[in-house]
């Protein structure tokens, strides 16, 4: 008779081999990153630039040059590109970070020769063109308006703004006026600035042929892009503790957003720091979700999270709670950072997130977008494999008593920015 | 080009095998044919209330994300008006895990208070959340009821208000999942690092124990034929206005679903359609504007939302959709339809990157009808002839199909 009250047993996680990145350096010193995997007859390529958001001199200048590169280029006009990458079902993406900006094209492996050039074209000779950027100002401005609407959107930005600062391009609030400031000498010169004198890295995912990847090499040889060099050395961390109230009246709901600025992923206290962030509120079955969902239903979802970029990161707690339980649910919040500075976690429970962040591990390596994205990202943070060698052994090394000490020294609730949007 | 191999155990559960030896892991997923039409008219959104109940413990095991946690899994779910579908993935090491798990629950819940109290209220905050709270949010509470008078597909899954979730009971928490909830009302699909061996040795362990039940046939009311236009206007505090016009169309079963689907490719697929031309760019009548169906199990509903610039009326939007919807009855050129054959294409192939996705399109079909169709869609799609596409534009966009929602915001004095 089969006994379904006791679980199979659970074995200590294999040992995860890491793939070794295939790199190969173009002429100007560019890195092409290959990822020849999978079972789908798909490529992806994408350009990683120096052209993230914090090289703006004032807000959107960045993101719209990003955006509005498939708006017209060379000959082509705005319509004849969509026309022309639609008519191979392709995707051209854009997306714009902190310190990178990429544009990927997504193809169907048997048309890459005839989707390559468009993708060519769109990097190589935006336009920029007046009405162009009229429209993207348009539909700016009402996607903002809608978005003022929303608890999460304020509580978000409003964090943002307290911990980086108005006087940043991070923490400043972007208003319907930098829309209509964006035009087309802007968005040209942040272009000829970071784009063509900034060109990061080349990734190819998916399953291509050498054929392939000569045609891709050629194309960025034609760019005649040079490469830039960033690099993360930790920023100083000054932190200026504020709580924040917004009125937003008649919603049913508060969004609370709390947290702090952080350090990035060279920290030595960064693996500890993101293990001790999966026990409070990094997965399903964490702490936040446990208390403040599963036990007292006040919200439908709840998380924290450490954010890292190149210069520094954050540290954020995020939710969205019934208004009249508001109070409530901040006073558990703090219950729970208090209680990670004041108990060691129980060994149970942290053989469980660590056996969850070994099984998340295999699933952000697995497929060659995922494994293309992981490999990328230690580039451009200037890390290699090691890293993740480092992760792995400190998560299955770590001890409650140094998360413990990480708790102490970093979840300081004296140290937190609050932020509440509600009624 | 999915291979598969495929079984039914005697429970009339039916499983699909998609090996795949590149990766550690496994994906499983299990869909219960059972969807908010199946739900009483007073007691709407029980079966996304119940999806919710299957994480509150199995007969045997008090806790379900726990351990599958601890096995290194990651699980999620959804429910939609047609189907509850429940999906995980683990490292292959740990697949037993997940057998234990969903074959316990699938014998039986443990049907606590607590559990049935908190989700209650996670699901209430769920609904303020994406339904409340949000400006255009209660879009769909709207025009379901609008385009449908006797269907159940006339409220969204998530229910017609928050009453009908508070006065959920236990009682009738348990009849639902003795209705419904039954291997041989399942399809469940293994995909990645699994022999067919081994799902067939799991199988029989874990999941050939559980009883099959008398499911009932699903009998619901056909929705009349709609003869006349029906509008809503709603004034709300939202910073612009919206419009929204649902026209009734076919089922995901009907052979016309594909000519359907490039009907709306055609009006608003990508930068490059007509719509997004015509209107956004040309007219700058609109910041957005989309039409799509929503390729439902019973007769369905094909719809076109738009967004509209600040300043311009209400009335010439409109009128610019419906002459928009015009030109689609007469002109389908056959380089318009290679495209949008092309985009379809591209989306086949797309979804199926993850085997999470492959595991779901298996489990899809299969309930459709046969998993096999998972690998005829692209046929399916090649067919459609640019006549077909101008004739279901001719039937269905006409006004005395249509509903229209004018969602407009609110005038300040």
């Amino acid at each position: 008779m089969l006994n379904r009250t006791i679980s199979p047993e659970i074995p200590k996680p294999e040992k995860i081999s890491i793939p070794e990145p295939e790199i190969t350096t173009l002429e100007n010193g560019i890195p092409l990153f290959k990822v020849n995997l999978g079972t789908q007859d798909v490529i992806k390529v994408e350009l990683v630039f120096d052209a993230g958001i914090n090289y703006s001199t004032a807000p959107l200048i960045a993101n719209a040059t990003n955006d509005m590169l498939d708006e017209g280029s060379g000959i082509y006009s705005s319509a004849q590109i969509a026309e022309m990458l639609d008519m191979y079902g392709a995707y051209f993406q854009t997306d714009c970070g902190n310190d990178f900006a990429s544009v990927t094209l997504y193809s169907l492996s048997k048309f890459i020769d005839q989707t390559l050039p468009i993708f060519n074209t769109i990097v190589s000779e935006p336009n920029f063109d007046k009405n162009e950027i009229s429209t993207f100002a348009i539909q700016g401005k009402q996607r903002l308006a809608v978005s003022l609407n929303k608890v999460d959107f304020l509580a978000r930005r409003n964090f943002l703004n307290s911990i980086y600062g108005e006087n940043t391009i991070v923490g400043k609030m972007v208003k319907a006026e930098h829309y209509d400031a964006l035009n087309h000498d802007t968005l040209s010169n942040f272009y000829n600035d970071r784009y063509k004198k900034g060109l990061k890295a080349v990734v190819v995912a998916g399953k291509f042929t050498n054929e392939n990847i000569e045609s891709i090499k050629s194309l960025i040889k034609s760019l005649g892009f040079s490469k830039n060099d960033s690099t993360n050395i930790n920023s100083e961390i000054i932190l200026n503790p504020e709580k924040i109230y917004i009125t937003k009246k008649d919603s049913v709901q508060s969004a609370i957003r709390i947290g702090k600025k952080m350090f990035n992923r060279k920290h030595p206290d960064y693996f500890s720091f993101s293990i001790l962030n999966t026990v409070l509120g990094g997965y399903f079955g964490s702490r936040l979700m446990s208390n403040i969902r599963e036990d007292k239903g006040y919200t439908y979802g709840i998380g924290s999270g450490l954010a890292t970029n190149l210069k520094d990161g954050y540290f954020f707690i995020s939710t969205e709670v019934g208004s009249d339980v508001c109070k409530d649910a901040i006073k558990e919040i703090y219950f729970e950072t208090e209680r990670l500075r004041n108990e060691k976690i129980p060994t149970d429970e942290l053989r469980l997130v660590k056996n969850y962040l070994f099984g998340a591990f295999q699933r952000s390596i697995d497929g060659p977008f995922a494994l293309a994205d992981r490999q990328k990202s230690l580039y451009l943070n200037s890390l290699t494999n090691s890293h993740l060698e480092q992760y792995l052994t400190i998560l299955a090394e770590i001890t409650p008593e140094k998360l413990l000490e990480c708790a102490q020294k970093h979840l300081d609730q004296s140290l937190f920015t609050e932020v509440v949007v509600g009624p | 080009m999915l291979h598969y191999e495929k079984f039914t155990l005697e429970n009339g559960l039916t499983v699909i095998v998609h090996e795949d030896k590149s990766t550690p892991l496994v994906a499983l997923n299990i869909l219960y044919k059972v969807g908010a039409r199946d739900e009483d008219p007073d007691k709407t959104g029980f079966a996304h209330l119940f999806e919710h109940l299957m994480f509150g413990g199995s007969i045997n095991i008090p806790n379900y994300d726990e351990p599958l946690q601890l096995a290194g899994g990651e699980n999620n779910a959804f429910t939609n008006n047609d189907i509850t579908n429940y999906y995980l993935t683990i490292p292959a090491t740990n697949l037993e895990t997940a057998f234990w798990l969903e074959s316990d629950r699938m014998l039986s819940l443990a049907f606590t208070e607590k559990s049935l109290e908190v989700q209650r209220n996670v699901v209430i905050e769920e609904f303020k959340q994406r339904y409340l709270n949000q400006p255009y949010g209660d879009v769909w509470l709207k025009l379901r009821p609008l385009a449908y008078k006797v269907h159940p597909y006339q409220w969204a899954t998530i229910g017609k208000v928050t009453e009908h979730i508070e006065e959920a009971t236990l009682d009738y928490v348990k009849a639902f999942f003795k209705k419904w909830y039954a291997p041989n009302n399942a399809v469940m699909t293994i995909a990645g690092n699994c022999s067919l061996e081994r799902a067939k040795e799991l199988c029989n362990k874990w999941f050939t124990p559980i009883p099959a039940v008398n499911v009932p046939v699903r009998d619901l009311p056909k929705e009349p034929v709609q003869t006349e236009m029906r509008e809503l206007n709603v004034s709300n505090d939202v910073p612009t206005d919206h419009i929204y016009l649902a026209f009734h169309c076919c089922s995901r079963y009907d052979s016309d679903f594909y000519a359907t689907d490039l009907l709306s490719d055609v009006l608003s697929r990508g930068k490059s359609s007509r719509m997004y031309q015509k209107l956004v760019k040309e007219q700058k009548l609109f910041t957005d504007i989309g039409a799509y169906m929503m390729g439902e199990l019973d007769e369905s509903l094909f719809v076109v939302e738009g967004k509209l610039v600040n300043g311009i009326s209400i009335e010439s939007a409109e009128n610019a959709i419906f002459d928009i919807l015009e030109t689609a009855k007469t002109d389908v050129s056959e380089t318009e339809l290679l495209k949008v054959k092309n985009k379809a294409l591209a989306s086949l192939v797309f979804s199926e990157m993850s085997i999470g996705n492959k595991a779901l399109n298996l489990a899809y079909f299969e309930m459709l009808g046969n998993a096999d169709m998972a690998n005829q869609q692209e046929n399916l799609y090649n067919s459609v002839s640019s006549d077909q596409i101008k004739a279901i534009a001719k039937r269905i966009l006409v006004k005395s199909n249509c509903s229209i929602l004018r969602y407009q915001a609110k005038q300040h004095a």
